[in-house]
């Protein structure tokens, strides 16, 4: 007990606990994905037998095999990467001028605006997803990859904008008024200043929206009704309700599903980090 | 180098940008896409919930006031999903903000791994309710869950549990998995906060014979306390809003020991077809949601900055 008395001794033994609650999370957080990427290796009859096994007693990738040869899954994946594609160009060519806007010009009425884009986030999706049915359905857009990706932007675009307007308040203003007077235009200096400072933003923001799109469930099963335009979360979730899928099968398109979002964090997780808190914190 | 062509639209642009135009011309994209997308929709929603809109029957299609909002109240799945979308939230919130908190201060420590532990315990957030659904549902399978194996071999339980098939734990089982996929989120805001907290301030606090305790209650809690009020009403938001995980887990069962309104109102449009219903549901979980926009924007005014 003396050993807890001295401030080494102390903070030794918070050092210890701080791994211990470390490795605890690490585990409930990682232990489920672990198993799910162990149960697409094992045979359908080593997952269904009596006997638990911790660890695969033989591997295979018949899983994998069937999922993608056996299923429509090469073509929701496909539909999801168009659908998502699509977003973040949309979110892209408009957000990135609003967010500019937002960050560097005032204007009447700025505050109330940013404050009405950041409201729209209020909206239960539900509210907002059973009118666009039937709007989409007048106009034909039921079924259709751009009509998705369209509904995307109606949740994904305030956020785009908000976190990249966040990432151009970080950049510094003087580089800009030097070029303002060296007789650059607001547009030049836009373009040949801000957009490269803050580029890691944009690909940050993009990332971000291009994951969310990526995972979006609700809006993809309301507006999708066919092969056309059906993303993988939406036709994953049929399989498992019409064929009674083996639960190799779905632990192997659950794993190649989440692939790119783990591969694309991996990447840029540091600045979407950034970019995700700045709002928050600065509020 | 530019080509006479080419640097007139660009000049002229150029030339654009420097009038009082060019503002309104950065938002109009963004401001019409949102308009149609969601301000005519919402709006549009009002419209729908005081009619009659059932795309399996067309002939009833014709206005029938409140008529929606006077069947609620005598509705007794609206009620039970009402108070469990309370309990669910509720309680989610607090497991994730109480895990979220423990993270944070864990990773603020910077022992050596912090940054792999910090990646690491972030990835649930990023993952889709699909998968993570499923991934639960067969961690807590009644024949094959490996948890409920674990619980088995330890002893606490004599025998594998249906977790989701009774509705003693069904709801509580898929808190837990709305814990695990939420919590990082808060642990990745409240990981901000802390470290937005001046160093010298506890060293202060220290100096003046404040023991950790002390320094928690006084300078961390009242430092983090924007960002708490951030981030729960945010999750709020979210929870409330979003039926996914439930409608993988369970669509609501059994019985509707998990059915939330907003399933419920999902539900309502997608099997039924009864669009008018479905929609006076959501009318009222806006409103709800409005509630706690305006606390939001008191609490935190994140317009001022």
């Amino acid at each position: 007990m003396i050993m807890f008395k001295t401030s080494r001794g102390r903070r030794l033994m918070a050092d210890i606990l701080t791994y211990i609650v470390l490795f605890t999370m690490t585990i409930f957080c990682l232990g489920p994905i672990v198993w799910m990427f162990l149960t697409s290796l094992k045979n359908e009859a080593d997952i269904v037998t009596s006997q638990m096994q911790y660890i695969p007693r033989s591997i295979t990738f018949q899983n994998y095999r069937a999922i993608w040869t056996q299923s429509n899954f090469p073509v929701l994946i496909t539909n999801s990467f168009v659908v998502t594609a699509i977003t973040v160009a949309i979110c892209v060519a408009t957000g990135t001028l609003a967010a500019y806007a937002f960050s560097r010009l005032s204007f009447r009425g700025r505050d109330r605006l940013m404050l009405s884009y950041l409201l729209v986030r209020m909206f239960p999706a539900v509210m907002v997803i059973i009118p666009l049915f039937v709007m989409m359905r007048t106009v034909g857009l039921v079924d259709s990859r751009f009509g998705l990706a369209l509904a995307y932007t109606s949740f994904l675009l305030p956020l785009f904008v908000w976190m990249l307007k966040g990432f151009f308040d970080a950049a510094p203003k003087e580089l800009e008024s030097a070029a303002r007077v060296d007789g650059s235009t607001r547009l030049g200096a836009m373009g040949r200043i801000i957009l490269p400072l803050a580029r890691n933003g944009l690909v940050a923001s993009s990332v971000f929206i291009a994951i969310a799109a990526w995972n979006e469930f609700i809006f993809a099963l309301m507006l999708t009704t066919g092969q056309g335009s059906r993303t993988w979360p939406v036709g994953l979730q049929l399989m498992v309700g019409e064929f009674q899928l083996p639960w190799g099968v779905l632990a192997a398109g659950g794993i190649l599903s989440i692939l790119p979002v783990v591969v694309l964090f991996a990447i840029v997780q540091r600045t979407m980090v950034q970019g995700l808190t700045a709002g928050a914190v600065k509020g | 180098m530019k080509s006479v062509l080419h640097r007139g639209p660009v000049a002229k642009l150029g030339d654009l940008s420097e009038t009082r135009y060019w503002v309104y011309l950065l938002l109009f994209p963004s401001l019409i896409l949102l308009l149609l997308v969601v301000a005519y929709p919402t709006l549009y929603g009002f419209v729908i919930s005081v009619r009659e809109m059932r795309l399996t029957r067309p002939a009833l299609n014709g206005w029938v006031g409140a008529r929606h909002y006077i069947a609620m109240m005598s509705d007794r799945v609206f009620w039970i999903s009402l108070k469990n979308t309370a309990i669910w939230v509720t309680a989610a919130i607090a497991i994730e903000v109480t895990l979220g908190f423990i993270a944070a201060v864990a990773l603020n420590r910077n022992v050596p791994g912090t940054k792999l532990f910090g990646v690491l315990i972030l990835l649930p957030y990023f993952l889709p309710n699909v998968v993570a659904g499923h991934m639960w549902a067969l961690l807590l399978d009644p024949r094959l869950g490996v948890i409920n194996d674990l619980l088995v071999r330890i002893g606490v339980l004599s025998t594998y549990k249906a977790w989701f098939a009774d509705p003693a734990t069904a709801l509580a089982a898929t808190i837990l998995v709305e814990a695990w996929h939420g919590f990082p989120f808060f642990a990745l805001l409240f990981l901000a906060g802390l470290k937005g907290i001046p160093e010298d301030l506890y060293k202060a606090a220290a100096v003046d014979g404040a023991g950790p305790v002390r320094q928690f209650r006084l300078i961390t809690v009242p430092m983090l306390r924007t960002v708490i009020t951030a981030a729960v009403i945010l999750r709020v938001i979210s929870l409330v809003n979003s039926p996914d995980l439930l409608l993988v887990l369970t669509g609501g069962g059994p019985g509707n020991a998990t059915q939330v309104l907003s399933l419920y109102a999902f539900q309502t449009a997608y099997r039924e077809f009864n669009f008018g219903y479905a929609g006076a549901l959501s009318v009222v979980m806006f409103v709800i949601l409005m509630v706690f926009a305006s606390l939001y924007i008191r609490f935190t005014q994140v317009t001022k900055e």
